[in-house]
């Protein structure tokens, strides 16, 4: 009953861009980082300053942990907009995969300050070749071709001729020999050129970014998750990765989203503990029956994140247990039923509204606003900290192949920025998060859809003990 | 060897000699361009890997892409000013100094450096396509480079070609400018050696000069250049002053780049580099190729295949011998220094690389190594065999 499957993504599956808002000092930066399907590669970066005017940005590519996050090259300075003045852009080179942070060097009437935002990069893609360009340096390679046989025909009938002689019919005939055997070795050299470029495309492609395999298993009504990768050495083999090769994310190695397909009409949000050396597990709460996909949020020892996917195929009755106390679950309306709409009624009376733009498009930076209304429809005063958080947040497009947890700091993932937190050197990387101010009703979420379609969207938030979850529909340009 | 008169059917041109009359003392002002435009090649190229490796990020407008660039349009303007002068007939002299190729005429020099030219054109958008595809690369023999490293080595071929046509009608002619010509010759020459030494340094880097596959490689790529220059030139020491033009011209990147800062723009940054880092310290290939000058000067009877037997022996025997050694000393402190310059790293050169610690990468011993030796020495023979023949072939040309 129970199978997985891989897809080919990691972090946030199909959004590999970043969004953040980083306060820091007087300065706050809604921060965009677009990253590079290809690596080594560009990314683009978009900063908005929304606190105390900045004179001048800076941003500089490092490693998150190990040697070279100790140098950080030249920094760039950022280009500020001629229309927008609190609108800067830049582009950076990310040189290899891996776990990396951007720099912003801020300078602006409160002085200097310095923080980090964590980029996961890695390869994506392979750029099909477009046919113009196909045509063109094919155009090219002929000529190169034609030209080698024209050329060493010359040489052998007229280059050791005396000047002004003509060449007779020996030297005509030999040239013509040599043309071929040119043309027949230029043929090979194409061929040769051809095998090579399939083998550095291959390279590529055996290097690009897979994640880990996660394989649930049903016994009773305990899930047991266990993570790995197939081992290359040893074909056929698998190699677990250790929960010690794992951060804690919230005080959870994983963060387990199950979403009832197809209607998406049941989410839970979970946290399996670590069974042991190798391998998560859980006890499940009552599930409507059905078949769930699992999006698993873990983040590496290096602050590379990566949301494995699987399925689980739920029976009739598997469990009576109650939810777990940091756990959350909805049960909304299925998608066939049509929009949701910008108010989401709560089992307890409460309710909470989205200020949903009136149109929403791809690729756009946003930071998306909820409120949390008590029964008498008043902001809620009895709002507590969510694991840490003001509020978590699941983007997940209807047909499965987008999903994103954010957190109202932004869509990196939470130990990376603790790794990247320029004032600790990253010395709070293993704790959770402490809520020292208190919780607002009102919580943003900066990000932005990747592609346009329909979305639905999963916000959690608690009060008076209790996880309640949000239920929209965002349809995408 | 080396002479028409033991080689009668090899040096005999067929046909009617004619010889044309101006044979200037000077030297024509295209072959002055052409040289200028091999250096050129030559300079951008040592000082774009300087500046990948210290700086990182590049644009398509740094000097160092300017000066390869320079390459192609110099070897251009003269290829094309040769091409007009030769095919609309209006100068005698060049048209019977010339070659046709598909209806175009001009010196067989003139339509290789052209090829060089179409291939560098060919390889910059697909080297743009690479890069959007697989990245940028982070090596130095990726298809696309290849082809543009071909082009440039091949215009290298065709300026040589427009000198040695040049030298040979200079020689038989008894013109003054012979000698003039005969250093523009082995001048270019060794320029080329050391493009072959780059195309080779990912096989010859210091730390894996303890392992046969860098004398294999040097055994394939150096003893065609030496005895194909030897043969042309007509120098007795053609592989010596080829050699030392590479040697040269290393050294002198290694005193001059570092006193230019330059800090990296990209990252990781594992070491952190304040100035252009230069190539590492030459091959002491001079040493094989005057053992090689001085063996060929005594065996001028010998048939070419006996040369290249005893020379694979030499070149491989003599490099070794003198290498070897000479890379212990590359990883001691006594040679980190400005002059032998190993303590210069890339900024992402890895605190834990074999480079960093200096210690050789795998080192080969006993069997494995006498093995990949042998192969080395066999390369050597066919290298050598193929450069003499193909260099007696080039004395006879003349156009």
């Amino acid at each position: 009953m129970v199978f997985f499957a891989a897809m080919p993504a990691w972090a946030h599956i199909g959004n590999k861009d970043v969004f953040e808002q980083v306060t820091v000092g007087p300065y706050t930066l809604f921060i965009t980082i677009r990253t590079p399907t290809v690596i080594p590669g560009v990314a683009t970066i978009e900063v908005r300053s929304s606190g105390a005017p900045i004179d001048s940005l800076t941003i500089t590519p490092l490693l998150l942990t190990g040697e070279a996050s100790k140098h950080p090259p030249t920094p760039d300075g950022m280009k500020r907009s001629k229309d927008d003045p609190q609108f800067f852009t830049g582009s950076l080179w990310l040189m290899g995969t891996g776990s990396w942070q951007i720099r912003f060097g801020i300078d602006g009437v409160a002085g200097k300050e310095v923080t980090s935002v964590p980029v996961a990069a890695a390869a994506t893609s392979i750029l099909k070749m477009q046919r113009p360009m196909g045509l063109m340096l094919g155009a090219l390679g002929v000529l190169l071709v034609l030209g080698l046989v024209g050329i060493t025909a010359a040489a052998v009938r007229e280059s050791r001729l005396s000047p002004g002689v003509a060449p007779d019919e020996g030297r005509r005939k030999r040239a013509l020999i040599a043309g071929t055997v040119a043309l027949v070795l230029a043929c090979f050299a194409v061929y040769w050129g051809g095998r090579w470029w399939n083998v550095e495309a291959a390279d590529y492609a055996a290097d690009m970014h897979k994640n880990s395999e996660l394989k649930p298993t049903l016994e009773g009504d305990r899930l047991d998750l266990r993570l790995g990768d197939p081992d290359t050495e040893a074909p056929g083999g698998w190699l677990e990765v250790k929960n010690s090769d794992m951060l804690l994310d919230h005080g959870h190695l994983m963060h387990l989203y199950a979403i009832r397909e197809p209607e998406m009409d049941a989410v839970f949000h979970l946290h399996p503990e670590a069974a042991g050396t190798r391998g998560l597990a859980m006890t499940l709460p009552e599930m409507p029956a059905g078949t769930y996909k699992l999006y698993g949020d873990v983040v590496f020892l290096n602050g590379f994140p990566e949301t494995e996917t699987a399925e689980v195929t739920i029976p009739e009755g598997l469990s009576k247990a109650s939810l777990g106390a940091e756990d959350a679950e909805a049960l909304p309306a299925g998608l066939s039923k049509g929009d949701l709409g910008a108010v989401y009624q709560l089992p307890d009376g409460y309710s909470m509204v989205w200020d949903k733009p009136a149109s929403i498009t791809a690729n756009t930076p946003y930071a998306f606003r909820f409120t949390m209304l008590d029964a008498n429809g008043k902001p809620a005063g009895d709002m507590q900290p969510y694991l840490g958080m003001a509020g978590h947040a699941a983007f997940v497009k209807t047909d499965w192949t987008t999903f994103a947890h954010t957190h109202p700091e932004g869509s990196a993932a939470m130990p990376a920025m603790m790794l990247a937190d320029v004032s600790t050197n990253g010395a709070n990387a293993m704790e959770g998060m402490d809520m020292g101010e208190a919780v607002k009703p009102v919580v943003e979420f900066p990000y932005g859809f990747p592609a346009a379609g329909r979305y639905r969207v999963f916000v959690q938030m608690k009060h008076g003990g209790t996880v309640e979850t949000g239920v929209f529909d965002a349809e995408v340009k | 060897m080396s002479t028409a008169a033991n080689h009668p059917p090899l040096f005999a041109s067929s046909g009617t000699v004619t010889h044309v009359k101006s044979q200037s003392v000077g030297v024509p002002w295209y072959l002055w361009v052409g040289v200028l435009s091999v250096s050129s090649a030559t300079l951008g190229g040592a000082w774009d890997v300087s500046w990948h490796r210290s700086i990182g990020r590049d644009s398509f407008w740094t000097p160092a892409h300017m000066a390869i660039y320079a390459c192609g349009v110099l070897a251009g303007v003269i290829g094309l000013w040769l091409v007009a002068r030769a095919t609309l007939g209006r100068d005698e002299e060049m048209r019977a100094n010339s070659v046709s190729v598909f209806g175009l005429r001009a010196p067989l020099g003139v339509f290789l450096a052209g090829w060089g030219g179409v291939a560098m054109l060919t390889s910059a958008p697909f080297d743009n396509w690479w890069h959007n595809a697989y990245g940028l690369d982070v090596k130095i023999v990726s298809p696309p480079h290849t082809l543009l490293i071909l082009g440039i080595r091949v215009i290298g071929v065709g300026i040589l070609f427009l000198i040695l046509a040049a030298m040979n009608r200079a020689q038989e002619a008894g013109a003054a400018n012979y000698k003039r010509l005969q250093w523009m010759f082995l001048y270019i020459g060794g320029l080329m050696v050391g493009g072959q030494m780059f195309f080779l340094q990912e096989f010859t880097d210091d730390v894996v000069l303890h392992r046969a596959p860098a004398y294999i490689s040097m055994a394939i790529g150096l003893p065609i250049l030496f005895a194909l220059f030897w043969q042309a030139s007509r120098f007795r020491w053609a592989a010596t002053v080829t050699a030392s033009v590479y040697m040269l011209c290393i050294i002198a990147e290694i005193l001059i780049l570092p006193l230019f800062p330059a800090q990296p723009k990209l990252g990781p940054v594992f070491y952190p580099v304040t100035h252009f880092v230069p190539a590492k310290f030459p091959i002491l290939i001079v040493v094989p190729a005057l053992a090689l000058d001085l063996f060929w000067q005594r065996v001028k009877a010998w048939k070419l295949w006996q040369i290249a037997l005893v020379s694979g022996v030499i070149f491989t025997v003599v490099l070794v011998a003198v290498e070897w050694p000479f890379a212990n000393f590359l990883m001691s402190h006594a040679s980190q220094n400005r002059f032998f310059g190993t303590m210069y790293f890339d900024y992402n050169s890895r605190p834990q690389g074999y480079d960093r610690l200096r210690l050789f990468f795998h080192p080969q011993y006993g069997s494995e190594l006498v093995k990949g030796l042998g192969v080395a020495v066999v390369c050597a023979m066919a290298s050598t065999w193929v450069g003499l023949a193909f260099g007696r072939w080039m004395r006879g040309v003349q156009r």
